[in-house]
């Protein structure tokens, strides 16, 4: 790795550092360690931590979806509903079923923000009431479930931690790293980065827009069916997709993606969903009110960001 | 020339936007092996005839054959695939990722690419970030990318605009290849003597038709500028100045040893009321720095700045802007609020002239915006969105709102970058109306022959220190060539 390199790693090696300070701290607030705390720990960042990657992907690509959240609720529904009492072979094939439905929606999008012209944040903002709608249609209450074996293959039987790590580290080997090095990849750091230059250089930025909304609806999914895998059930609430939404900005966000499109990638947002994990069980076991907790853990998001920004205009020096 | 022996054949091209006419009936053809100068002021249609040959946008009627065929780009990848190939002024990388990346993106041969730049003497770190690299080079790391694929036509668009004399060399040297090798170049530049110097022929745009097609040689600059005025706004041949008697004797601005950042070492200079003194150098002296520092974005790490005779510290802009000094920025884009009108654009500064609570005196402004807009000229005709005006009128737009404001010292940092020659002229006659009311204009410009077309007096930066201050008589362009490369130069 040469120094160019490592500079770019910073803000990882940065997050790295912070997750494991913050983890230490919680294990040292346990009693003990072993594979069931762990595996609390990877439960507990799993869904939004496959929100988070997606959501990087379309902001590197200079987009943002506000549904992203409302996406994953939608797909938690579906395979709430549909995989209750069912064999496994029948609900992993369901999952297959709603992986496609998630890129579909996430496609679709991403074509009507392309046709309209419209904002990415004026259309998402609608298609995420869209959504949270139909979620709600599908599942008016609480409830459904899933084949335990498929539930026991996402989050790992009680204590084995190892299968939602692999749920978590896949999609990073699978999806991210080809994608990093394909075409698409370049491509959607260069509609972020730059949409005239991206244009100039050959890019079909409209198709390259509505590929990475199907991957952001791709990881939506994912996320999703993590969700029933892990509560055995549904939840179709608005304010959990919206909470889930501003948790996966402000994952992509800490994870070292910029707002502005073109810079960051996806290992950052998974990290950082680690962060926003540990400060508010922190927070909750020294007995601090949650509302407490919710202000500092937006105190810390405003920190990170800040010091990022002011180490970034450093490095690139006065323009 | 007949058609079928010509590489490019355009014949009949239109394009319109909405109600704007930007091309009508243009015809233009190029022979294997020729370099060809595409002319025209701002608004003639050049950029959209490029954009047509190059795949952006699609022509309304007309036709484009290449080596007799008939052709349309949908779009630049398609252009680059048939065998053109442009580059642009804003090169056209993506900043945010690695020359590497930006290679791949291209489908660019990596190895060919290193081979076309060590051609040029030049090397690139492909790891290295794009925006992390400077504009000159980066413009060159575009031409190599364009070279590597072998193109039958490179289309150069005012590539040499602000590049230092050492890599506008090596541009020229890089199209006298192609033409070697049987390939051609069509070159647009507002640099007259590089045409003459380099170009085969050269076609005049004017109002979206093509007026005239002539082999360029010496002596062609009349021929040229007379094209693209047209007859009516015929002007007169440039003359160059010579010292004023009346000057006076008062000190504005005096600058005493400044250094900072990677460049400025212990320069010092004065600028004396009513005087308009140029400034020449090389790229990367320090004079970005210089000129930042003037206008209060940026700090000396050491010396001191007096305005009449006072010791002034800047910590913001609006300071400068206080005391008198007024910047107009090289990049026209980071002065203007693009998608506002002129007059915003316009009133953007003035607010010295705003009252005490804070209530524009909307009829004030709008005196002061029309006189700004009649003094100089400025076309209206897109007044509603100041980008959607062409690149001389944002230009005027930018040196406008400090005459609505008012000023002591106008910083101007290379303002006739890349636009046309009339325009040009309009500027330099602009700067020394300023002169004769009294007040003082800091030039710096990339195009040596204008310091004797607008200025009093010329200083040169070499390496961060004022190498030669010579008087307006000495300033030809060999004199400031040899000083800008740290030669010393007889007074």
């Amino acid at each position: 790795m040469n120094l160019i390199q490592l500079k770019r790693q910073s803000w990882n090696l940065a997050i790295i550092v912070l997750a494991l300070v913050l983890g230490a701290w919680r294990i040292s607030q346990l009693p003990q360690f072993g594979a069931y705390e762990a595996r609390t720990f990877v439960l507990g960042i799993l869904p939004i931590a496959l929100l988070s990657m997606g959501q990087a992907l379309i902001i590197i690509g200079g987009g943002i979806n506000l549904a992203i959240g409302a996406e994953a609720v939608l797909i938690n529904c579906l395979s709430a509903k549909y995989m209750l009492d069912t064999s496994f072979s029948k609900s992993l094939m369901l999952a297959v079923v709603f992986i496609i439905v998630g890129v579909l929606i996430g496609a679709l999008t991403g074509w009507i923000i392309s046709v309209s012209g419209i904002a990415d944040i004026v259309v998402t903002l609608a298609t995420s009431f869209l959504l949270v709608g139909v979620a709600m249609y599908v599942m008016p209450q609480p409830g459904g479930g899933i084949n335990q074996t498929l539930a026991d293959l996402i989050s790992g039987k009680v204590p084995n931690f190892i299968p939602p790590l692999i749920c978590l580290i896949l999609p990073i080997l699978l999806i991210w790293i080809p994608l990093y090095r394909s075409k698409l990849g370049i491509s959607m750091y260069a509609i972020g980065s730059n949409k005239d230059a991206a244009f100039l250089s050959g890019v079909n930025v409209n198709l390259t827009r509505i590929k990475l909304y199907a991957f952001g609806g791709l990881f939506a999914a994912l996320s999703g069916l993590a969700l029933t895998g892990i509560t055995l059930s549904s939840s179709p609430f608005a304010n959990i997709s919206n909470t889930a939404t501003l948790n996966s900005v402000a994952g992509a966000v800490l994870g070292g993606v910029a707002l502005s499109g073109g810079v960051g990638g996806l290992i950052g947002p998974a990290l950082a969903a680690l962060i926003l994990y540990f400060i508010p069980t922190i927070l909750l076991a020294y007995g601090i009110d949650p509302a407490y907790s919710q202000i500092i853990t937006g105190a810390l998001t405003i920190v990170v960001v800040l010091l990022g920004g002011l180490l970034r205009k450093r490095t690139a020096g006065k323009k | 020339m007949a058609s079928n022996n010509s590489l490019l054949s355009i014949k009949g091209l239109e394009k319109s936007y909405g109600s704007v006419v930007a091309l009508k009936n243009a015809n233009f053809e190029v022979s294997p092996g020729e370099i060809h100068a595409l002319l025209g002021a701002n608004g003639a249609g050049k950029s959209t005839l490029v954009k047509i040959l190059t795949g952006v946008i699609t022509s309304n009627n007309g036709t484009i054959s290449l080596n007799g065929k008939q052709l349309t780009f949908s779009s630049p990848d398609d252009a680059r695939k048939n065998g053109v190939a442009p580059v642009f002024q804003d090169p056209a990388l993506i900043p945010d990722i690695s020359i590497q990346r930006n290679l791949t993106l291209t489908s660019t041969n990596e190895a060919r690419f290193v081979s076309e730049l060590a051609l040029m003497g030049l090397k690139v770190n492909l790891n290295e970030i794009a925006a992390n690299i400077e504009l000159p080079l980066l413009r060159m790391i575009d031409l190599a990318r364009a070279l590597s694929h072998d193109p039958e036509l490179l289309i150069l668009d005012e590539i040499t605009a602000a590049l230092p004399i050492d890599l506008a060399e090596k541009v020229i040297t890089v199209m006298n290849n192609q033409k070697a090798k049987g390939k051609s170049v069509i070159f647009i530049s507002h640099r007259l003597a590089e045409i003459e110097e380099i170009c085969d022929r050269a076609t005049v745009l004017r109002d979206g038709i093509n007026v005239d097609t002539f082999e360029a040689s010496q002596g062609s600059e009349e021929r040229i500028v007379q094209a693209m005025l047209g007859e009516k706004n015929k002007r007169n041949s440039n003359e160059a100045r010579t010292s004023r008697s009346s000057l006076s004797s008062q000190t504005l601005l005096e600058i005493k040893s400044i250094s900072g950042g990677k460049h400025l070492k212990d320069l010092s200079f004065t600028i004396k009321k009513g005087e308009v003194l140029g400034v020449a150098a090389l790229e990367g002296q320090g004079q970005d720095l210089l000129f930042e520092i003037l206008a209060g974005e940026s700090n000396p790490e050491s010396g001191e700045i007096l305005v009449n005779g006072k010791i002034v510290t800047f910590s913001h802009p609006s300071d400068a802007i206080n005391l008198g000094i007024s910047y107009v920025p090289g990049d026209r884009k980071s002065a203007l609020m693009p998608q506002r009108s002129i007059r915003e654009n316009l009133a953007l500064t003035r607010f010295r002239g705003i009252s005490k609570w804070g209530v524009i005196n909307s009829k004030d402004e709008e005196v002061r915006v029309d006189d700004a807009v009649s003094s100089l000229q400025i076309d209206t005709r897109a007044k509603s969105q100041v980008k959607r005006l062409s690149g001389g009128n944002q230009q005027k737009v930018t040196i406008g709102r400090w005459v609505t404001t008012g000023f002591d010292l106008l910083l101007c940092f290379d303002p006739t970058r890349g636009i046309d020659v009339g325009t040009k002229q309009q500027i330099y006659e602009l700067v020394r109306e300023f002169a004769d009311q009294g007040k003082s204009v800091l030039l710096f410009t990339s195009e040596l022959r204008e310091i004797q077309l607008a200025c009093d007096r010329a200083i040169v930066i070499y390496e961060g220190r004022v190498q030669a201050d010579l008087p307006i008589e000495k300033c030809d362009e060999e004199n400031l060539l040899n000083a800008a490369h740290g030669i010393a130069v007889a007074k």
